[in-house]
């Protein structure tokens, strides 16, 4: 056993993993607290099945090391999957046994293994268990994967893409899944590319860019975020743009973010990216006497977009380049 | 050391291939000996004369091949056996690690608490004891053919040689007497052992050699065909090495040249039942005693198995394409 705070589960410092001169992954540090649903978000390359493989012992990191539940994945990867439950992006089951037989197989490979929890969850998807696997659709298959994971109690589940090839019904049933793990005190890790889900189900959220753990937020930061459009005079504008310190109140400073989204005649369409609770800002907002004023929670699409083009992530503490990102946008209404 | 699980897994999924294959061992082993009861030894010998200058090309000397024995004997040379024997080991050891990445199943089954060891000694113990029942196939198949045949063999009427001039004379002018004896009495199917032995020792080497080339590669047609280059290689040389005597050094490269079924055969019939067994006579016209052959083969298996072991245990397992 590794020295590491009993409360997180994952515990992984500057790992990296090197094919060659391509870094798959760089300097990955990365902390998962026991209990919490964890989101890994990144487009497809960014290194997020890298860093789960690595987890489970299945690649040997050039450098760094990564702990599960305080165990050492690289010295003791039998006992780091005795602790996981895991579903692979791609998951192939044996095509020559049926679908009892696949769930039977793996509730008796693992130590914590349950036929009975397996077959409720196959119940739950409506999953015929007769068939072969090798007759089975892309989707049936997905099923079935998911009732072998969902099988085993074990502390960890680790889902890369688990709705992949479900229909919408199918999808809420797994991510309703994920949310009683959670309840049941397991921890899960959710790889995603539908954006939604991950903000249904999980607490914080880590992106991954080329390789590089690029972000990490809560979500509680997240739903505090939302973007204010509407239509202000263009003197107001020029105002606010040219001279933010003497124009946004001194307590909203570091919580704002002001930039131009279009120059008409007369109006001018501004945007500000808000941080933290909305209510103190509305006085501000009405003294603007901003028109055709829409706000909306930010969500994870903004992030994920900030952070695959490398533009400034409008959260919290990213918000400090304010000053910076709105002398560019001064630059650009002149 | 293996997962009874696995155990179970692997045998399902090669019970197919190893029914086939020990159907045809069984059924082919059982008609070649009732082939052999068909032939009458003394036209079998004539035949064996005209092709005396390919003598050096067999595994034996033709004399041999005019004994019941003997000829029983060349089952284990046969296209078909060799054939059913490689296509197990091929199949088996190709499917450990490269044919699992292939089908991209290794992933959810290494997903689960078990060892990379555990799970190669599982498909090994596997591989390895279907292998043992295939050759054993094959001797009962020769069993249940040495029970169930009758040979016929022609009783010469009584003669007497002239003395000096060396001519034998019949003492009567009644036709020659065909007998039909049961093949017991001619051949005693304990004398295949060893060279049942032989085949296991050359299927547990290709078996081994297959484990280690799947070890290393993630598509299994990749494994397969260097299997089988690596076959035909041997092959090619041991065939030189027997053509022609200035090239008679190539048969040490060769593993083809630690198999010798029918010189085992041929051994019994000089000598006794444990005459393949030893470990301090030299076989005539070779290096080494007759078990020190397989012995080799046995030896290579179980270090290409170690490499193949180690191979897995540090290699990085890629995702399923």
């Amino acid at each position: 056993m590794a020295t590491m705070a009993p409360d997180l589960m994952i515990d992984c410092v500057g790992l990296t993993k090197r094919y060659g001169d391509f870094h798959a992954l760089r300097d990955c540090d990365l902390k998962v607290r026991r209990g919490e649903v964890f989101g890994l978000l990144g487009p497809n390359g960014a290194g997020k099945t890298t860093l789960i493989r690595s987890l489970l012992g299945f690649l040997k990191p050039t450098a760094g090391t990564c702990h599960v539940d305080g165990i050492d994945a690289m010295a003791a990867s039998v006992d780091v999957r005795r602790r996981v439950a895991y579903l692979p992006g791609d998951a192939r089951l044996p095509r020559h046994m049926r679908g009892t037989g696949v769930l039977k197989f793996f509730a008796e490979m693992h130590p914590d293994g349950n036929l009975d929890r397996s077959l409720a969850v196959a119940d739950r998807f409506e999953l015929n268990l007769r068939t072969r696997v090798a007759f089975m659709s892309t989707g049936m298959r997905q099923k079935l994967a998911l009732a072998v994971v969902l099988g085993p109690s074990t502390p960890l589940l680790i889902l890369d893409e688990p709705t992949a090839n479900l229909d919408p019904t199918v999808r809420g049933a797994v991510l309703q899944c994920v949310r009683e793990a959670q309840a049941e005190g397991r921890t899960v890790v959710l790889s995603s590319h539908v954006l939604s889900e991950i903000e249904e189900t999980c607490g914080r959220v880590a992106f991954l860019r080329r390789g590089i753990l690029a972000h990490q937020l809560s979500m509680n930061e997240l739903f505090q975020q939302h973007r204010i459009t509407g239509d202000v005079p263009n003197a107001t504008a020029r105002r606010l743009i040219e001279s933010p310190p003497d124009h946004v109140p001194h307590a909203l400073s570091d919580r704002v973010r002001l930039s131009v989204q279009g120059d008409h005649e007369t109006e001018t369409t501004l945007c500000i990216d808000t941080s933290g609770d909305l209510a103190p800002m509305l006085s501000w907002l009405d003294s603007l006497e901003m028109t055709r004023l829409r706000i909306e929670p930010l969500g994870l699409r903004a992030v994920y977009d900030a952070v695959h083009f490398g533009h400034p992530i409008p959260v919290g503490r990213d918000l400090r380049t304010i000053h910076e990102s709105i002398g560019k946008d001064t630059e650009a209404v002149s | 050391m293996i997962d009874r699980v696995l155990v179970r897994k692997y045998i399902g999924q090669s019970a197919l291939l190893w029914s086939a294959c020990g159907l045809a061992l069984f059924a082919f082993a059982w008609v070649r000996v009732w082939v052999v009861g068909l032939l009458d030894m003394s036209q079998f010998q004539s035949v064996l004369d005209l092709f005396k200058d390919f003598e050096k090309f067999a595994p034996i000397e033709f004399s041999a091949l005019a004994t019941y024995a003997g000829r029983i004997g060349m089952t284990f040379d046969e296209p078909i056996v060799i054939l059913c024997t490689v296509i197990w080991c091929v199949a088996r050891g190709s499917d450990v690690v490269s044919g699992e990445l292939s089908r991209g199943t290794l992933e959810m089954l290494l997903a689960q608490p078990v060892s990379r060891a555990r799970l190669m000694l599982s498909h090994a113990t596997v591989s390895v004891v279907g292998l043992a029942l295939l050759c054993l196939l094959l001797w009962a198949g020769i069993g249940v053919g040495i029970e169930a045949s009758t040979v016929k063999e022609t009783v010469p009427p009584p003669s007497f040689r002239i003395p000096l001039i060396g001519i034998d004379v019949p003492l009567s002018g009644a036709d020659p007497v065909v007998e039909i004896v049961p093949m017991t009495q001619r051949v005693d199917a304990a004398t295949f052992a060893a060279s049942v032995f032989h085949l296991f020792a050359f299927g547990f080497f290709l078996l081994a050699l297959s484990s280690f080339f799947s070890s290393l590669d993630r598509y299994r047609w990749r494994t397969i065909g260097a299997v089988m280059t690596v076959y035909i290689v041997e092959l090619v040389i041991f065939g030189l090495g027997k053509a022609a005597p200035s090239l008679e050094w190539l048969q040490k490269l060769s593993f083809f040249t630690c198999y010798k079924p029918q010189k085992m055969t041929s051994l019994i019939g000089n000598g006794d039942l444990w005459s393949p067994w030893s470990l301090s006579e030299t076989v005539p016209g070779a290096m080494l005693p007759p078990l020190a052959y397989p012995l080799i083969l046995l030896g290579l298996g179980l270090a290409f198995y170690a490499l193949a072991l180690w191979r897995f245990q540090t290699r990085d397992l890629p995702a399923p394409l």
